[in-house]
């Protein structure tokens, strides 16, 4: 694959019109692409948990509020505009099925966080793949606006 | 000192918890020795504090499909133990109980997931056990949970459940051998924040605050 840009967790890479953006099982993480159309301009985010409430909110890429503010203004700043960004995302599976104990269901809250964070900027969400038991890599190709999604035991999807 | 971060343990502290993962893996290796029937020993285990990315590369790629069993901790030390089982593992597992070999874990059907259930829970239970017993803890544990899938999203599960408080994780762990050779059975425990000081103070070698 030509120049594959791999986005870590609590991690974000930019690309313009050329490049492969991705980011590699995606369990109850979810990967945001966010697009120009216009410019080509594309980010992709690697968020792990809902709601930063850090002290100082360092590791903005970590949660899915500052992810997504951060990485809007850093579009901004080289060239994209608010009203033409669209995003398209995947993953907040459960990988384990826990009766009892008191592990919450991360992939859950991380799906309503993007949602609801998404809409307060003004963002429209094109497609996703979300929720489910199955891990995702995820992948944007930035020339394209195309994001291509890889599971176990699934075949291809192209969103 | 309270640790606020697994990437504060003095060296003495992380000694301690690599003693917790030898014997705990020792009994864990016992156990495995008595449902396949054949005598397996352990390796040195290791105390290993990483951020999430180098992690993901120890272990093996994040896109490896692996098998992973699960069980949470309650009570007294809350976290979350995992039994990350790559496919000589679960080779070893299959012909030893079952007279089956897969190359690949679709051929898994009802049986052997719950074989290899069992027996992550077993391993997980014993380890726990001597846990216990040696920091006079009351663990409570949850039933265990089974997938197949990436690597990387079944280790992201105790980093996620935990990732409001630090950037590393920790893991105890160590690889077995059977005949003559390794396995790469890697048992996973991560004690959450809290949990980690208590069972450190409990151990003598946190004097708290």
């Amino acid at each position: 694959m030509e120049n594959k840009i791999t986005v870590g967790i609590a991690d974000m890479k930019m690309a313009q019109a050329h490049g492969m953006l991705i980011t590699y099982a995606l369990g109850s993480c979810i990967g945001i692409c966010l697009y120009d159309q216009r410019i080509k301009l594309a980010a992709l985010i690697h968020i792990m948990l809902p709601l930063n409430m850090e002290p100082g909110r360092k590791n903005t890429m970590k949660y899915a509020d500052t992810g997504i503010r951060e990485t809007l203004k850093m579009m901004e700043s080289k060239g994209a505009s608010r009203s033409r960004i669209t995003a398209k995302i995947a993953g907040g599976a459960k990988m384990f099925e826990v009766s009892g104990g008191n592990l919450g269901n991360i992939g859950q809250r991380n799906i309503e966080s993007v949602h609801m964070h998404l809409k307060r900027e003004g963002i429209q969400l094109l497609k996703e793949d979300v929720g489910g038991s199955v891990a995702r890599t995820l992948l944007f190709d930035p020339a394209s606006g195309m994001a291509c999604i890889r599971s176990y035991g699934r075949p291809e999807m192209i969103i | 000192m309270t640790l606020k971060s697994y990437d504060q343990l003095s060296s003495l502290e992380l000694d301690t918890l690599k003693e917790i993962g030898s014997i705990g893996t020792g009994n864990a290796a016992t156990s495995l020795s008595a449902l396949i029937g054949k005598p397996v020993r352990i390796q040195q285990p290791e105390v290993r504090i990483m951020e999430y990315n180098e992690a993901i590369e120890w272990i093996g790629g994040p896109e490896e499909i692996t098998a992973g069993v699960l069980v949470g901790m309650s009570n007294q030390l809350s976290g979350i133990m995992l039994s990350v089982q790559q496919l000589d593992f679960v080779n070893l597992v299959l012909e030893s109980m079952m007279e089956k070999r897969i190359a690949d874990y679709m051929e898994l059907g009802e049986m052997e997931r719950s074989a290899l259930t069992e027996v992550g829970n077993i391993m997980i239970s014993t380890f726990i056990n001597a846990l216990s017993g040696l920091a006079g803890l009351d663990i409570e544990l949850t039933v265990p949970a089974f997938t197949v899938d990436m690597q990387g999203a079944i280790m992201a599960v105790p980093m996620a459940e935990y990732g409001g408080q630090s950037n590393y994780i920790m893991t105890i762990g160590g690889n077995f051998i059977c005949n003559g050779k390794e396995i790469p059975c890697r048992l996973l425990l991560s004690p959450d924040i809290r949990s980690l000081n208590f069972l450190l103070r409990k151990l003598g070698v946190n004097s708290g605050e």
